[in-house]
């Protein structure tokens, strides 16, 4: 296999930006009809992530190790789409079409060998991680809310029970769909440790525009049902570690944060643990009560809520990045910060700042701004 | 120059390089975050217009060059032709629907942004509004006190006077406040049904009415918090019952079921 051969015949491809996934996804469907049944109606965001996936995989065919766990990572997330193995040869049917298309003259039949011996591997490495993942667990969970909170007008609680076991480690996220948006799924984290009657609670907020989130926090009752995918996600608690810990929450990035301290509850001799709770009104600390609640059992626990755009609120206010600069010097601390991007930017440069090494910070970019 | 983004305006390239921003307002770093958001429309429209262009450009281009390829032999369409085509015609569609979508989630997005907008200028209005109710009930049954103390400047029983003067001020300060609380009350729900009309006449998609922020009134300050010589009550700010801190509430929300095996000491 020529690896340079195969990363010119992309960039060629590559340059018509938008037209190629656009070709390939009309291949495909014309190829296996059905197929468009696995995606939603607009398939705008769904052309970047496959461009994302597929640049990602060529430019690091020559380096199989690291390829290796992305591509069974993506093979296992793809069972909740209902993706299956005999989908595969279709879709590397219409990547070689696109690929001719696009690379005109220059498409040669050794190109093609070499791409379709390329893609097999790739889907054998996804096939077999799905195959492997089946005989853990289901290729999604069915859950029912069970309770709904509407805290502020676009920020709601609520909790889901699930009727088979999920495993999954305080401070991981799980996809979720929900059946007003078919095909559109959006990570949202377990504000809870895993408890044993399988009920799950989760923070949404809605996102001016946002498909899902708005479903979330004002479409839900008692009763209705939605879909979750595996967990996943790296902001897990570091245990042992003889530290303590600093939790800094921006709005529902307190969700992740809230399971970890729960988790860390359970622990015999737990550190101490300071959680700053932040959002730019207080009525934005849409879990104070909560929290504070938690905090009135746990000694070693304290919360700090901090406003950033109210003059007359009477606790903290400022940015939670100004908050903590003024609180302590967090040089000792294990720290996880959650919460919309801005937020935790501002976390992880100030963090720096002050001497805290970049192995005891962790965090989780919710991806939003706040409006 | 000002940012406007009229579709079929074509952006230049001279417009980017001299467009400026203005500044935002007071207590607000950096630019104007409307106009930086209305020109990356503008932007965003332009780049996909322009790669459209350069897609169908490019098929032409292809379409011509098969034709002189192909003009040696005298066979029609052949089925790669016809396989291509299709892909084309159902890109195109495919392009519709994705534009269809967008408009659909800007136009959520607008309209949840001026929603939200108004809530806070209405919070603010309200938390002033409160202020000032506060402060004329406070002076006025100041003033209704000093005039019984005053009528009953002889009599001996002290502690007497003190009480009565201390009813006089309680029953006009609830008064006052009864009023203002009654007419506000009322043109808050004049609001709601206003803004409902709007809403429903200019939104014919189903779509779940997001209710009006009610918030929620102060009670009056204690007894202990009216004496006249401290000033006005504070507007109660901080506590629960402060205007703006206390979420709408149309119906008792559900509580939680009682928390299951989270193991809290």
């Amino acid at each position: 296999m020529d690896v340079q051969r195969l990363q010119e015949s992309f960039a060629r491809m590559a340059m018509h930006g938008d037209a190629v996934p656009l070709f390939f996804y009309s291949d495909l469907f014309l190829r296996r009809p059905e197929t468009q049944d696995l995606f939603p109606v607009s398939m705008a965001a769904q052309r970047d992530r496959l461009v994302h996936a597929l640049a990602r995989v060529v430019s690091e065919v020559g380096h199989p190790d690291g390829l290796t766990g992305y591509l069974q990572d993506l093979g296992r997330e793809h069972r909740k789409f209902g993706a299956i193995a005999e989908y595969y040869p279709a879709v590397g049917a219409s990547l070689l079409a696109t690929l001719a298309h696009f690379n005109g003259p220059s498409w040669t039949p050794d190109l093609a060998a070499d791409w379709k011996a390329a893609y097999e591997l790739v889907a054998q490495i996804m096939i077999d991680a799905a195959a492997e993942d089946a005989g853990r667990g289901p290729a999604c969970w069915e859950a029912t809310v069970i309770a709904h909170e509407l805290r502020r007008f676009d920020i709601a609680t609520f909790r889901v029970a699930i009727t088979e076991p999920m495993p999954y480690l305080p401070g991981q996220s799980v996809s979720v769909e929900a059946p007003e948006r078919p095909r559109i799924w959006r990570f949202y984290s377990m504000a809870n440790a895993p408890r044993d009657d399988l009920t799950m609670d989760f923070h949404v907020r809605m996102i001016d525009g946002g498909a899902v989130s708005i479903v979330l926090t004002r479409g839900l009752a008692v009763g209705s049902r939605l879909k979750m995918g595996a967990p996943v996600g790296s902001l897990t608690y570091q245990p042992g570690t003889g530290r303590d810990v600093l939790l800094v929450a921006g709005s529902t990035g307190l969700a992740p944060l809230k399971a970890i301290a729960e988790q860390i509850s359970w622990q015999p001799d737990p550190p101490r643990v300071q959680l700053l709770f932040g959002a730019r009104t207080a009525d934005g600390l849409y879990d104070l009560a909560d929290l504070e609640k938690m905090a009135a059992g746990c000694p070693w626990l304290t919360v700090v809520p901090a406003v950033s755009d109210d003059p007359g609120f009477p606790g903290e206010r400022g940015m939670l990045h100004e908050v903590l600069a003024r609180s302590g010097s967090w040089r000792e601390h294990d720290v996880y910060a959650s919460g919309p991007t801005a937020m935790v930017e501002a976390t992880i440069h100030q963090l720096t700042a002050l001497g805290v090494p970049q192995a005891q910070i962790h965090v989780e970019d919710f991806g939003w701004s706040e409006p | 120059m000002t940012v406007t983004s009229r579709s079929g305006e074509r952006l230049t390239p001279d417009q980017v390089r001299s467009i400026s921003f203005p500044q935002a307002r007071f207590g607000h770093r950096g630019y104007d975050e409307q106009h930086v958001l209305a020109f990356c429309a503008l932007v965003e429209r332009e780049l996909v217009t322009l790669l459209n262009e350069k897609a169908s450009l490019w098929e032409e281009v292809q379409r011509l060059r098969r034709r002189i390829i192909d003009s040696g032999d005298a066979s029609g369409v052949g089925p790669e032709d016809a396989h291509v085509q299709a892909v084309r015609i159902l890109s195109n569609a495919q392009q519709m629907a994705d534009r269809y979508v967008a408009d659909a989630q800007q136009y959520s997005r607008q309209i949840t942004e001026e929603a939200r907008r108004h809530r806070d200028e209405v919070l603010a209005e309200a938390k002033t509004h409160a202020g000032r109710v506060l402060d004329e009930a406070h002076s006025r049954a100041s003033h209704a006190a000093d005039v019984l103390t005053a009528e009953q400047g002889a009599a001996p029983n002290g502690e007497w006077r003190d009480r009565t003067a201390e009813l006089a001020y309680l029953r006009t300060f609830s008064e006052v406040y009864r009023t203002h609380l009654r007419a506000y009350l009322e043109t808050l729900l004049s609001n709601v049904e206003d803004w409902e009309q709007s809403e429903k006449s200019s939104l014919t998609a189903a779509r779940a009415e997001l209710p009006f922020p009610f918030p929620s009134v102060s009670p009056p300050p204690s007894p202990a918090q009216g004496s006249p010589a401290q000033g006005p009550p504070p507007p109660a700010a901080g506590q629960p019952s402060s205007p703006y801190s206390s979420p709408p509430s149309y119906t008792s929300p559900p509580s939680y079921p009682s928390p299951s095996p989270a193991r809290l000491p």
